[in-house]
């Protein structure tokens, strides 16, 4: 039995870390659900009392449904693309017979390493050249070139602990390479599959660097750059930005609570960039 | 075996692809660095190592030099500390276990612009909820501190830690459950108590986790450029105007993009060289 005086000092610790870590969080929920007066004249703790005022506000206002829009468009694009470069490439490192593969994999490692202003400074002036630079295009590209070290680094584990003997069995039941990959590997690593696509779909979703870079017009702007263009607009208060704030994380608050599995996986494996 | 070359033939083409993508931007930045080149568009004229002449030269290079590393470096030491704690924390025998390790992991979800918001609202100076704590502890000059160099890094540096300390927990605690009990009841029959326990077995049967996890933090700390850049945009007075943000302003706000593709070399050189260091130094597979 452990004593008393021991169980009170643990439980106030955790108290204090599940404040520091959740307070930020609960602090933006309330003050975008405050009552314009109240926001500013009292500071209790306890929500309410509640308006959506700010929500109607920031709406309005803003061309926060078009950034949400682009925002969409740029991660499922980000995650496309990821998926279909990293499986091919990773699966077929750890099956064939290619030279210098550890060079490969290494590249893809040393690759995850660069600063983003080392490839945010050369790649805008590449889309400038190619006559793409400030398209949602250009950014699915730029946040790529995070997500696929990413991608392939995850898989290439991923894949090598798959039993090859599962997919030869196939193949000498007369599947071809392809027909065994589709219907045998891919079915089993879905779990992997699953962590590359939702950390692509984070990285691209919660980018703000390659953003500010590459997108100068306003109506192509993603979430995080947008409520950064508006934090500075003297009609916008408090409350409407925390509003905005709100918006960007709640999807993926949602994503957490019901993929948090594949997601604490994913993050032990070193895998987030950030 | 058939079916192999269109396999291969995805392979090649995913890996024609990334080249593109990643190497040969990052080619092109190092090449970018022997141009002088005043816009995006003009003509970039051939000066050879005119740029990094005129980079190690200047004053403002080396002094966000500095900056980078102080920030990266207290970041790093403090989110080390405070993840390591954590993790021992979510490890012991505590109820909801599984709810308490996703709200310890929440920051790390949240978008960086987000983060900086509701740090700047929690800080506003006049009703900001840290801001009155703050001067009701006795700080009285709370709401001037984001004219003070000092405490706009102090701020950069702990929003940091507070946003990517749940990476260091959940690799920590990943790895807490490789230690084997076994090592620990033998400890406890020897008499060793729970620091002794701490230090003779957990922290050597992690320093694998621990290594890599410094490596990736140093990596990801020195380059951050998002969350500094949203919180102060390096300033007051080039307070906390590191690397990153130097080589921005140069080649976004005054054009001259040779010189910030040659601070962003140098700073990965420097990168690579702490790298290399770092594995001569602790070779991490040496268990093996």
């Amino acid at each position: 039995m452990k004593k008393t005086s021991t169980r009170i000092g643990i439980g106030i610790i955790v108290a204090l870390m599940v404040t520091y870590s959740f307070f930020p969080v609960y602090w933006m929920l309330i003050s975008g659900l405050r009552e314009y007066e109240s926001l500013f004249s009292s500071i209790s703790l306890v929500p309410g009392p509640f308006s959506t005022a700010s929500y109607t506000q920031l709406l309005e206002l803003t061309d926060y449904p078009t950034w949400f829009l682009n925002s969409v468009v740029v991660a499922t694009g980000t995650v496309l693309i990821t998926l279909v470069l990293a499986i091919p490439i990773s699966y077929a490192v750890t099956r064939l017979e290619i030279r210098f593969k550890g060079a490969i994999v290494g590249t893809m490692l040393y690759a995850y390493m660069f600063p983003p202003m080392l490839l945010a400074i050369p790649l805008y002036s590449i889309f400038v050249d190619i006559g793409i630079s400030d398209t949602l295009l250009s950014l699915c590209i730029s946040h790529t070139t995070i997500s696929l070290p990413l991608g392939v680094w995850l898989l290439w584990g991923f894949f090598k602990q798959l039993p090859f003997d599962v997919e030869e069995a196939a193949m000498v039941d007369g599947c071809t390479r392809l027909k065994a990959f589709f219907y045998v590997v891919l079915p089993l690593s879905l779990p992997g599959i699953v962590t590359v696509a939702i950390f692509s779909f984070l990285l691209s979703w919660t980018d703000y660097t390659f953003a500010l870079v590459m997108i100068g017009s306003d109506s192509l702007k993603t979430l995080p750059a947008g409520l950064d263009t508006i934090s500075g607009w003297y009609e916008l208060q408090w409350g409407e930005l925390m509003a905005g704030s709100t918006l960007i994380a709640l999807p993926l608050l949602v994503l957490f609570l019901f993929l948090s599995r594949y997601f604490i996986h994913g993050l032990a494996s070193g895998a987030l960039k950030g | 075996m058939r079916g192999d070359r269109s396999l291969y033939i995805l392979f090649f083409l995913g890996c024609a692809l990334t080249g593109v993508l990643i190497l040969y931007p990052a080619y092109y930045a190092v090449q970018l660095s022997f141009f002088d080149a005043d816009s995006f568009i003009s003509t970039p004229v051939w000066v050879g190592l005119e740029n990094y002449k005129t980079v190690l030269a200047d004053s403002e290079f080396w002094s966000a030099l500095i900056r980078g590393i102080i920030f990266a470096g207290t970041a790093i030491c403090l989110q080390i500390l405070l993840g390591i704690g954590f993790a021992l924390i979510l490890d012991s025998a505590i109820p909801g276990k599984i709810i308490l390790r996703g709200i310890t992991v929440l920051p790390y979800l949240l978008p960086t612009v987000v983060v900086a918001l509701i740090f700047q609202w929690m800080l506003d100076d006049h009703i900001g909820i840290l801001t009155v704590l703050l001067e009701n502890l006795g700080f009285e000059e709370a709401a001037t501190w984001a004219n003070s160099p000092f405490w706009s890094m102090v701020l950069v540096i702990f929003v940091s830690v507070w946003l990517w300390t749940p990476f260091v927990t959940v690799c920590f605690l990943a790895g807490l459950q490789s230690v084997p009990e076994e090592m620990y009841e033998a400890a406890r029959v020897d008499g060793a108590n729970a620091w002794q326990r701490f230090w003779h077995i957990t922290l050597p049967q992690l320093r694998p986790v621990l290594l890599v996890v410094v490596l990736l933090r140093a990596i990801w700390m020195f380059n951050k450029f998002d969350i500094v850049w949203l919180l102060t945009g390096g300033g007051p007075m080039h307070g906390t105007e590191h690397l990153p943000i130097l080589a921005y302003r140069k080649a976004f706000d005054a054009f001259d993009v040779g010189i910030g593709a040659t601070i962003s070399t140098i700073s990965f050189l420097i990168l690579t060289i702490a790298i290399l260091l770092f594995f001569w130094r602790f070779p991490i597979d040496e268990r093996k």
